[in-house]
C-alpha cells in the first residue's frame, strides 16, 4: 500500500467543514421533522428518599401542555436494557439530586418549561450519602473483576527498604463532559418503528440500548446521528433522555423533541468520578524503581457500579519488580459516573506522573532521565512484547523541541518580574485496539466517471471521521477524494465500532480499507483476467465497463494482535507562569509529542491532540464540579461556575507526532488519538507549577487560593 | 419562564410611571442578568417594561453643578461603549479596566451601565430555587452559610446572607466616588453617592440597593480627579476570562513629591457591595508610596475580615492584591 498512498497522511481539511460553518450540518434537533412537540424534563430536588405524591394538575392545565409523564403513568421499560444510569420514571425512588422524575410535553419549549415548574412533589426524604471524605472509609473492593487487586512481588517490603520513596495522596475532583451540543433527541414513530435523531458515539450501541429498554427489536429502532457536537464519553453510552423522548412521542402520538439544558447536563449524563489516589514509589539511589503502588478510592452510584481505571498507566509505564494496583469504591447518592476522556488514564496519570516528578526531585535526577531509566522492554504486567513503544522517543524529541535544557532543576530559580516560570514533563498512554466493524462500499460508473460511496454506522465526534474515511477509500480504490461519498451515523448502515476508547479511527479505517481491497479482488475475479500489476477498483470499473458494484466487509482485530501489548504513548511538556502575588497560573506553552501509529491526517490529528491538551489544562487549573454534601446538589451549576478554559487561559499549544506504523496492531498501523491527547497533561502542568513555585499541589484544580 | 406582559416604554416619564404603577414589574434594558434569572425561575416579574430604546446613552463632560468638569455616563449606554469612550480611557482608565475585566465581549455589548449596577449575586444557592435563600425567598435561611462558601463574603455579611456582589464596574465606580443619578415617576431627580447605592445584607438581603421601585438610573456621574496616571484594577479569578472575582481591587493614587496626596482602595468579591477600605486609604495619605506602606495599608484593610469555612484564603489574597494593585498603579502600568 505504501507506494500508492496519496491522500492518507495528508493534512486534508475536514470535508464536512463547509457544512458545519454554514449551519447546514444537522445536529440532533436540527433535523427537519414536522409537527414536533417539545418536552422538558423535571428533576428531583432531594438526593435520597422517595416521591410520596406528585401533583401535576396545574401543569396539565397549563397552556399548550399535551402530557405530563411521571412514574405514575410512564410505560414499563426494561431497566436492565442498555440505557445507563436509570432515572427512567420506573419508580418513586430517588437516588440522586436532579434525578429525572418526569417530563412535560407541550407545543413549545417555553410552555413545557413553564408547566414543569407548576408541578408539586411531596417527598419522603432520607439522609443522603453524599459526603465523599466521610464515606470513603467504607469503600470496598469493586464487583467488577477488572478492578480486582493486581499484585506483583512485595511492595511493602520494597517500600520499607527503599533508599528513596514517595508516598502521597493525589485528589482529582468530579468533572463534567459538557460537550458543546448538550444531549438532545427527536423521536418519531411510524407504527411500531421509531426513529431517534440523537447524537451517539456508538450508533449501533445506541440502537441496541434503546431497543432493549423500550422492549423492541433492534430493527424497530433507527438511530440517526450524522454529526455530534462533542461527547467526550457522555454520548458513549446512552442515558434516560433518549428513551424518555421515545416514550413521550408514543404517548402524545406525534414527534417529540427533548433537549437537555446546560444546567440539566450536570445530573443527566454521568460525570467523571472523584478519585482519591495514593501512589507509593520506591527507588534505588541511582534511580531504578523498586516499588509502585497505586491505590484508588472512589465512588459510584447507589445501586450501579462504575470505576474508572486510574491504575492503568501504572500497570504499563515503568519497569518495576514490585507492584500493586487496587481500587476501592463506595456507593453514593450521586449520578452514575461514566467514561470521560482518557477514562482512568487522565486522572491516574496525574497521580503517577506527579509522584514520578516528586521522586525525581528527591533523587536530584532529571525527570526525563529518570523515566528513561525505568523504561520497560515488555509490558511489565502482561509480559507481552510491545506492538511498538515510543515513550523514549516522545521524551527525547519533545525535550529538544521544547528547549528542556533551559529548565532549572531547582524550583523558584526562574523569575520574570512578578512571575515565576516553571517547566514540567509528564508521560501518558492509552491502549490501542481495533473493534469489529462492517462497511459497505458501492461503486458507480457513469461514462468515464467512477464514484464510490462508503457506508457504515460509524460516528464523527467532530474529530474528522468523514475526512479520514474519504482519504482511506480514495487511496484504496484509486479515486480522487471528491469522488468518494462517506455515509455514517445511521443505524440502518452496517454496524460499526464506536468513537470511544480511541478505537474509532482504527476500526473504521481498517474496515473501509478491507472493503476496498475486497471489492477490488471481486472485480478482478469477475473480469476473469490475469493482471501483472494489481489494478485499482476504479480502473476495473472502467476497463470492465461495470456500472454498479458493491461489497461488504466485516473486520475484526488482526489475528495475532493480542500477542502484543498495544498502546499509544505521549510525552507532555508545559511551561507555566505563576503570578507570585495572586497565585494565578497561566500555561504559556504546551507541547504534546505523541506516538500513535500511522497518522491518517496530520491536520485533524493535531486538532484532536490540542483539544485534549486544552481539556487537560482545564483539568489542571480550573475544572471542578462541587457537591454540597448536605443535599447532594451541585453548587457549580452552569458554565459560569464550571470553569472550562477560556481562550485567554491557553497559550501556545503544539503537537508533534512520532513517525511510526504499528503493523502488529492492525493492517493500517493506526493506534488512535482521542483519549491519549489528555493523558499526562494535568501532571505536566502541576509539575511545572512545582518547578516554578516549589509548591507541590496534589489536589486538582490548581486554583489561586492553593498557591498563595 | 413564567408568562409575563411585555411593554415598550416610549419615554422616560412613561417608563417610570409604568413601573411605579406595577409593583410586580421590572425594567428590561440589556437583559443579560434579568433574563437568565427569569429562565432559572429566580426572578418572576409579571411585566417587563422595555427601556432599551430611551436613549440615555451619552457620555459627556458635566458642564455645571457640583461635578462640573467630571463625566456623565448615560444609564442606558452599553458597557462596551463606556469602557472604550475616549474620555473614559483618558480620564478614568480604572473604569475601563474594570468593565473590561467583567463578563465577555458579547455580554458587555448588550449590558447597560445602569443594569451593571443592578446585577444580582451569582451565589449558587440564590440561583437554585430548591435551596434555601433569604435573598430570593426571605425567611427560608441561607444555604451558603454552612454550605459551600469558597466564593462568599468576608466583610459585612450577616447570618441572613453571605452573598457577594458580582460587578467589576461598580468596584471602580466605588473607588472613583461616583454618584448615581436617578429619576422617579413624578419627574423628581435625586443623586445617590455610590457608597450608599448598594446595601449590606443585614436582615433584608432581598434588597440589594437603595433604589426605589419605579426609579430609573439616568446617569452615573464621575467627579473630576487626578487618578488617571496612577490607577489599576486587579482581578484575581479561577480562570483568565469569564469568571467572577475571587478578590478584586480598584486602586488609585495621587502622588506629589514622593508623598501620597490621595488614595483610593475598593474591593470586589469580598462583600455584598463594593467594599471601600477607607481606613487604609487614610493611612496612606502623606506617606511615601513604598511597598512597606502598601503592606501596612493592606493589613489595615483586611483587619476586620471575618472569613467563613471555605474562604479563609480571601484574607491573604486580599492583602496581596491590595499591595499588588497599589504597586502597579504606582508604576503607571496599564497591563
Amino acid at each position: 500500500m505504501e507506494e500508492k498512498n496519496k491522500m492518507v497522511g495528508m493534512p486534508v481539511s475536514r470535508i464536512d467543514g463547509i457544512l458545519k460553518v454554514t449551519g447546514k450540518a444537522d445536529y440532533s434537533v436540527d433535523h427537519p421533522v414536522t409537527n414536533v412537540a417539545h418536552a422538558m424534563i423535571f428533576k428531583s430536588t432531594i438526593a435520597a428518599g422517595k416521591i410520596r405524591d406528585i401533583d401535576t394538575a396545574a401543569a396539565e392545565k397549563a397552556p399548550g401542555v399535551l402530557a405530563v409523564i411521571t412514574h405514575k403513568n410512564a410505560p414499563k421499560l426494561n431497566e436492565k436494557g442498555g440505557i445507563r444510569g436509570g432515572a427512567m420514571l420506573q419508580s418513586p425512588v430517588i437516588e440522586f439530586y436532579g434525578q429525572h422524575i418526569g417530563l412535560v410535553v407541550a407545543e413549545t419549549f417555553e410552555q413545557a418549561r413553564h408547566a414543569a415548574r407548576l408541578i408539586k412533589v411531596d417527598y419522603e426524604e432520607a439522609s443522603p450519602r453524599t459526603h465523599f471524605e466521610k464515606l470513603s472509609k467504607e469503600a470496598v473492593t469493586p464487583k467488577d473483576k477488572e478492578r480486582a487487586d493486581v499484585k506483583r512481588g512485595d511492595v511493602k517490603a520494597a517500600l520499607a527498604n527503599a533508599e528513596y520513596k514517595v508516598e502521597e495522596v493525589y485528589e482529582t475532583p468530579m468533572e463534567h463532559h459538557h460537550p458543546m451540543e448538550p444531549h438532545a433527541t427527536i423521536a418519531e414513530w411510524k407504527g411500531d418503528h421509531v426513529t431517534l435523531y440523537n447524537s451517539a458515539q456508538i450508533v449501533s450501541g445506541a440502537q441496541n440500548a434503546a431497543a432493549s429498554t423500550l422492549n423492541l427489536k433492534p430493527e424497530q429502532v433507527r438511530i440517526v446521528s450524522p454529526y455530534l457536537g462533542g461527547g467526550f464519553g457522555s454520548k458513549g453510552g446512552q442515558w434516560a433522555n433518549l428513551v424518555l423522548t421515545a416514550v413521550a412521542a408514543k404517548m402524545v402520538n406525534r414527534p417529540v423533541q427533548l433537549a437537555l439544558t446546560r444546567h440539566q447536563m450536570f445530573n443527566s449524563v454521568g460525570l467523571r468520578q472523584r478519585n482519591h489516589q495514593k501512589v507509593s514509589l520506591a527507588a534505588t539511589k541511582d534511580g531504578k524503581l523498586t516499588a509502585l503502588a497505586h491505590e484508588t478510592t472512589t465512588h459510584c452510584a447507589i445501586d450501579n457500579e462504575f470505576v474508572e481505571p486510574c491504575g492503568d498507566c501504572s500497570k504499563v509505564m515503568y519497569e518495576v519488580p514490585n507492584s500493586l494496583i487496587s481500587y476501592r469504591v463506595v456507593p453514593m447518592h450521586i449520578i452514575l459516573p461514566t467514561y470521560t476522556r482518557g477514562p482512568g488514564k487522565s486522572t491516574g496519570s496525574f497521580a503517577l506522573e506527579s509522584a514520578m516528578d516528586e521522586l525525581a526531585y528527591k533523587l536530584k535526577m532529571d525527570p526525563i532521565e529518570f523515566r528513561i531509566k525505568n523504561e520497560p522492554e515488555r509490558d511489565p504486567t502482561s509480559g507481552k512484547p510491545w506492538s511498538s513503544r515510543t515513550t523514549v522517543q516522545c521524551l527525547q524529541e519533545g525535550a529538544k523541541a521544547f528547549g528542556w535544557e533551559k529548565r532549572k532543576p531547582e524550583p523558584r530559580q526562574n523569575q520574570q518580574g512578578n512571575y515565576l516560570i516553571g517547566y514540567g514533563v509528564a508521560c501518558g498512554t492509552y491502549p490501542a485496539h481495533q473493534r469489529p466493524s462492517s462497511a459497505l462500499v458501492k461503486l458507480d460508473r457513469k461514462g468515464n466517471e467512477v464514484t464510490a460511496t462508503v457506508e457504515l454506522a460509524a460516528a464523527d465526534l467532530g474529530t474528522g471521521t468523514y475526512t479520514i474515511l474519504a482519504q482511506t477509500a480514495a487511496d484504496a480504490l484509486g479515486l480522487p477524494m471528491n469522488r468518494i461519498t462517506v455515509k455514517i451515523g445511521d443505524s440502518d448502515l452496517p454496524p460499526a465500532a464506536g468513537s470511544v476508547g480511541s478505537v474509532g479511527a482504527t476500526s473504521y479505517a481498517n474496515v473501509v480499507n478491507d472493503a476496498c481491497i475486497k471489492i477490488t479482488d471481486e472485480l478482478m475475479a469477475k473480469s476473469g483476467k490475469q493482471f501483472f500489476t494489481r489494478p485499482t477498483a476504479a480502473q476495473l470499473m472502467l476497463s470492465e465497463k461495470v456500472t454498479e458494484f458493491q461489497t461488504r466487509a466485516d473486520s475484526k482485530e488482526l489475528e495475532g494482535a493480542d500477542e502484543y501489548s498495544s498502546h499509544s504513548f505521549n510525552a507532555n511538556f508545559a511551561e507555566v507562569r505563576v503570578d507570585m502575588y495572586t497565585g494565578m497560573v497561566r500555561v504559556d506553552r504546551f507541547l504534546a509529542v505523541t506516538g500513535a501509529g500511522k497518522i491518517l491526517n496530520p491536520k485533524t490529528a493535531n486538532s484532536q491532540v490540542i483539544g485534549g491538551v486544552a481539556w487537560g489544562i482545564g483539568m489542571a487549573l480550573s475544572e471542578e464540579s462541587v457537591v454540597d454534601p448536605r443535599w447532594g446538589n451541585f453548587v457549580t451549576r452552569s458554565l459560569a461556575d464550571y470553569h472550562v478554559p477560556s481562550n485567554l487561559d491557553i497559550g501556545t499549544m503544539e503537537a508533534i507526532f512520532i513517525r511510526e506504523e504499528d503493523k502488529h496492531s492492525n493492517r493500517l498501523g493506526i493506534k488512535g488519538l482521542g483519549e491519549v491527547g489528555i493523558v499526562g497533561v494535568s501532571a505536566a502542568v502541576a509539575n511545572a507549577v512545582f518547578n516554578a513555585t516549589g509548591k507541590r499541589i496534589r489536589e486538582l484544580p490548581i486554583t489561586p487560593d492553593k498557591l498563595i | 419562564m413564567r408568562p409575563f406582559k411585555y411593554t415598550n416604554a416610549k419615554d422616560v416619564p412613561s417608563a417610570t410611571r409604568l413601573l411605579t404603577a406595577n409593583p410586580g414589574g421590572r425594567f428590561l434594558a440589556g437583559g443579560t442578568n434579568l433574563l437568565d434569572l427569569m429562565k432559572e425561575d429566580v426572578e418572576r416579574p409579571n411585566e417587563l417594561i422595555d427601556i432599551s430604546r430611551l436613549g440615555l446613552d451619552q457620555i459627556k463632560t458635566i458642564a455645571t453643578g457640583p461635578h462640573k468638569g467630571g463625566l456623565s455616563i448615560g444609564g442606558l449606554g452599553k458597557n462596551t461603549d463606556a469602557a472604550n469612550h475616549a474620555l473614559v480611557r483618558q480620564h478614568y482608565p480604572l473604569l475601563t479596566q474594570a468593565i473590561l475585566a467583567g463578563a465577555s465581549g458579547q455580554i458587555r455589548n448588550m449590558a447597560t451601565n445602569g443594569g451593571n449596577l443592578l446585577q444580582r449575586t451569582r451565589c449558587p444557592y440564590f440561583y437554585e430555587v430548591s435551596m434555601p435563600c433569604n435573598k430570593r425567598e426571605p425567611g427560608t435561611g441561607c444555604g451558603a452559610l454552612e454550605g459551600i462558601n469558597r466564593l462568599h463574603a468576608i466583610f459585612g455579611w450577616s447570618d441572613k446572607c453571605i452573598a457577594v456582589y458580582p460587578s467589576d464596574m461598580s468596584v471602580a465606580l466605588a473607588a472613583l466616588d461616583a454618584v448615581v443619578r436617578v429619576r422617579d415617576a413624578a419627574g423628581q431627580e435625586r443623586t445617590i453617592p455610590f457608597g450608599d447605592f448598594h446595601r449590606l445584607p443585614g436582615d433584608t438581603p432581598e434588597k440589594d440597593t437603595n433604589l426605589n421601585h419605579g426609579e430609573l438610573i439616568t446617569a452615573i456621574e464621575l467627579p473630576k480627579n487626578n487618578f488617571a496616571e496612577k490607577s489599576y484594577y486587579l482581578k484575581v479569578r479561577d480562570r483568565a476570562s469569564y469568571a467572577f472575582a475571587l478578590v478584586s481591587v480598584a486602586a488609585a493614587l495621587e502622588v506629589s513629591n514622593n508623598r501620597i496626596d490621595q488614595a483610593r482602595i475598593a474591593m470586589g468579591g469580598v462583600a455584598h457591595k463594593p467594599w471601600r477600605a477607607l481606613q487604609a486609604e487614610q493611612m496612606l495619605v502623606g506617606k511615601e508610596p513604598t511597598e512597606a506602606n502598601f503592606r501596612l495599608a493592606a493589613e489595615a484593610a483586611m483587619a476586620d475580615a471575618k472569613p467563613l469555612e471555605h474562604n479563609k484564603y480571601k484574607v491573604e489574597l486580599g492583602r496581596r492584591s491590595i499591595v499588588r494593585a497599589l504597586q502597579v498603579a504606582m508604576d503607571g502600568k496599564r497591563s
